[in-house]
């Protein structure tokens, strides 16, 4: 018999635990929430007794009138003493039977603990089940298809200008003209910005009292301000966007390309050049199928990213003007003062646009394939 | 030998002594624990640790925001121990808590301030949460939402109008005025910020009477038109962006805005510190065929049942609801008071400018009262969203009146009718859950 050898295993273990533990199982309680539907019921019991016998099941809402009721004291930590409540009600339970049992009053509405006669069922025990209705809320929300659209623009939109930027600053960076390190690091700084930091400096420059503005002010270009970001400025917000995210985060594919052009030989080079290759064809020969393994890891990155673009949005445009997928999620889960408090149809949004990259990441790793991987298959 | 005996018997009696101190003290006056989801800004934190030291005892604020307060009340609750004694916040976080039954009934400790002070009645009221006799918290300041104006777009207002009694036409007029003699809109309005109060309690109560059950009426449709085709294209467009009208004010960009009294402090203050050299007005609300629709925001104080120091915290209640204290608040905070003997005089320039645009406001004889929403529980926020989803869909998207009132009209039914809530002011009480009245 062969022995097995462990190490391998032990050592991808702390990995593997990592990834379950903090990936896949808040990804399927996620996934999990989109579809899962909560519906309160509240079980009335025989007797004014919290482990006592469940004599009916109301359901939310529903009106009950209050046949008796006791008072029970119950004595806090504190010292005080506090009046408990439990009422005998009636009513309709959920099959449309008449029934009836006791509840504590933290279940119930009640005017007047103490003297009314009607009570409303406000809270009960959340039983699970599935639903649909999160997806079709999200499918039918007036903002969907325009969130939707505008992500999809902007990754259209900006993807391209990246790589070529990105490339561009790369090779500068590689050429080894003098003071080519300084620009490494001119380059690096909005690395150490946050998307929302960079999305108020762009903010600052086209409002109405902008950098911008003043600058064709002062320029005389101008008499009073032009607007750029309001609700029929579309393109010009969206070009705010852009221009924003390809500042923000050109650097890190050029990262990921510079690392890329390092592992090219420099054998490979120098045969196109004795061969009278120019540089355009050296990139477009040489360069960019090696580089094809770094574009694939940076292309997925950066659409990835993409889907999640808020910040610097809603810096930018504010919350209405220009939906996009990850504000959207956001819009439905916030408890705040506006807000869906809802975290069912975010989670919703959530797993569609984890769909949606895992579905690009996928069309990228096959139609990136190099010509070995595609003779293996 | 004997000068080391003399040492530690002098050391043994020094800790002695220290710890007898602290004894007595730490049994004399337990600390009080004060968490609030108002004054959670530092400089704002600052000033109220000032003034309450002049509570008799140790009162240990803590700003919090509104979620983490829940939640923690909530695990307190569960935990059935706790370390808050008094929890402070605006209304709307209440009836989450009281939906928890995590709050002692504060009926008792309401009426003897209600008899020394005279608390305003109808905060009381709102204080019970729907209930006739469990008073959730005790009604603690109040605040509102004003118009505020430069000096310079004066001069623009239309013939014939008086700034304190202004109709949404009137206002139309003079954004188109400024927007003739400048180039420029210079009305603003806090879209990304507390917008649907502007629609929930101001400029809907003002053309249908209602705020819930008149939803897609036809006055509401009225409402919109104007909205979109006489006040929006006078609106600067980067109101989208603005969440605190204070900072368009200062910058000039927008001459009369509106906003919560809180957020437009800022610019009456730099008004009063010389930090700007522009001179702002405050004024209510313009009025319309309703009346004058206006919305108090009211601030409450709550012990939970898990409250360490429940004597302690009564105490800290009555401090805080006490004239001077009210009066200090709104000296320093801008918070106006809920009780009546309160000594408003010498108040700085900037707080009664603010005052007395209020003062027009509830004393307006077609004032209109606008609740927030009661019932609503943590739902509150979906309320807010339908209203901001009929405004965008209508007067942003461009969308038809009708069909978007029908629509939205429809999903707030579906909220009322899931949480039961009855209608509240300005709508005809209901007895069961509010209903939207058909499109007339």
């Amino acid at each position: 018999m062969r022995k097995v050898n462990l190490t391998p295993y032990l050592l991808v273990l702390p990995t593997l635990l990592y990834l379950i533990l903090f990936f896949a199982y808040p990804m399927v309680r996620s996934l999990s929430l989109a579809v899962s539907g909560e519906d309160e019921y509240l079980d009335i019991l025989a007797s004014p007794d919290a482990g006592a016998e469940v004599s009916g099941t109301l359901a939310m809402q529903v009106v009950v009138k209050i046949v008796d009721r006791v008072q029970q004291d119950e004595v806090l930590p504190n010292g005080r003493t506090r009046p408990v409540y439990w009422f005998q009600v009636q009513g309709l339970d959920i099959n449309r039977n008449e029934v009836i049992g006791w509840a504590n009053q933290r279940y119930l509405f009640v005017e007047s603990r103490a003297e009314s006669t009607e009570a409303r069922v406000t809270s009960g025990v959340p039983v699970q089940g599935w639903t649909l209705q999160h997806i079709e809320r999200m499918f039918n929300d007036f903002r969907f298809w325009s969130a939707i659209r505008n992500t999809l623009l902007l990754i259209v939109i900006v993807i391209p200008i990246q790589f070529v930027i990105a490339l561009i600053m790369a090779l500068v960076l590689q050429s080894g003209i003098k003071g080519s390190s300084l620009f490494l690091y001119i380059y690096a700084i909005p690395l150490g910005i946050s998307d929302l930091a960079a999305g108020m400096v762009w903010y600052s420059i086209f409002t109405q009292r902008g950098f911008l503005n003043s600058f064709l002010d002062r320029l005389g270009l101008i008499d009073t301000p032009f607007i750029f970001i309001g609700n029929d400025k579309f393109g010009w917000m969206m070009l705010a966007i852009v221009l924003a995210e390809v500042w923000r985060a050109t650097s890190i594919v050029m990262v990921i390309v510079v690392s890329g052009l390092q592992g090219i030989p420099r054998d490979y080079m120098e045969a196109g050049e004795i061969f009278g290759a120019t540089l355009w064809q050296r990139i477009w020969h040489i360069i960019l199928p090696i580089l094809r393994p770094s574009l694939q890891v940076a292309l997925i990155l950066r659409t990835i990213l993409a889907f999640q673009v808020f910040a610097v949005v809603v810096a930018i445009a504010g919350r209405d003007l220009i939906p996009v997928l990850a504000n959207e999620t956001y819009r439905w889960y916030n408890q705040g003062d506006a807000g869906f408090n809802n975290p069912n149809v975010a989670a919703a949004y959530a797993g569609l646009i984890m769909l949606i990259s895992l579905g690009i990441s996928l069309f990228y790793l096959r139609a990136l394939r190099s010509q070995s991987e595609q003779a293996a298959l | 030998m004997f000068v080391k005996l003399l040492r530690g018997v002098r050391i043994v009696f020094l800790t002695g002594l220290l710890l007898g101190v602290f004894v007595v003290y730490a049994q004399d006056k337990p600390a009080v624990s004060f968490q609030s989801t108002q004054f959670n800004v530092v400089e704002e934190t600052a000033k109220i640790q000032t003034i309450l030291e002049g509570f008799d005892g140790d009162a240990l604020f803590v700003g919090i925001q509104e979620g983490p307060l829940i939640d923690l009340l909530r695990a307190e609750k569960e935990a059935g121990t706790g370390a808050t004694d008094v929890a402070g916040a605006l209304h709307g976080t209440f009836p989450v808590l009281a939906k928890d039954d995590a709050l002692f009934n504060l009926s008792d400790l309401t009426a003897s301030i209600d008899a020394e002070h005279d608390i305003v009645d109808s905060y009381v009221e709102l204080g019970k949460l729907g209930t006739s006799d469990y008073q959730y918290y005790v009604p603690w300041m109040q605040a509102t939402y004003v118009m505020a104006a430069n000096e310079e777009a004066l001069q623009y207002l239309p013939e014939g109008s008086d700034l304190n009694s202004l109709t949404w036409d009137q206002l139309a007029a003079w954004g188109k005025n400024m927007k003739d003699a400048t180039g420029e809109n210079k009305l603003g309005f806090p879209v990304a910020g507390l917008f649907h109060r502007f629609l929930e309690g101001y400029i809907y109560p003002s053309y249908t009477g209602g705020m819930v059950t008149k939803f897609r009426s036809a006055e509401a449709v009225k409402m919109f038109e104007y909205l979109r085709d006489d006040l929006w294209p006078l609106v600067n467009a980067e109101s989208a962006n603005y969440s605190f009208m204070n900072e368009p004010l200062l910058s000039g960009e927008v001459w009369v805005a509106f906003d919560h009294m809180a957020r437009l402090k800022p610019a009456f203050d730099a008004m009063d510190s010389g930090d700007t050299d522009l001179k702002f007005v405050a004024f209510p609300a313009p009025s319309g065929p309703a009346g004058l629709g206006y919305m108090p925001v009211i601030a409450g104080l709550a012990i939970p049942y898990t409250a360490p120091n429940p004597d302690g915290a009564e105490a800290l209640i009555k401090f805080m609801m006490s004239p001077e204290t009210q009066s200090a608040v709104m000296r320093d905070l801008g918070f106006f008071p809920v009780i009546s003997d309160v000594d408003t005089s010498n108040m700085p320039a900037s707080v009664s400018a603010l005052s007395g645009a209020v003062a027009a406001t509830s004393g307006a004889k077609n004032a209109l009262v606008s609740l927030l929403p009661i019932g609503l529980g943590e739902r509150g926020g979906e309320l807010n969203e339908i209203y901001r989803n009929a405004f965008t869909r209508v007067v942003i998207n461009g969308e038809d009146i009708a069909t978007v009132l029908q629509e939205e009209g429809d999903t707030l039914n579906t909220l009322l009718a899931e949480t039961g809530a009855p209608c509240w002011s300005p709508d005809p009480a209901s007895d069961g859950p509010c209903t939207v009245d058909a499109a007339s």
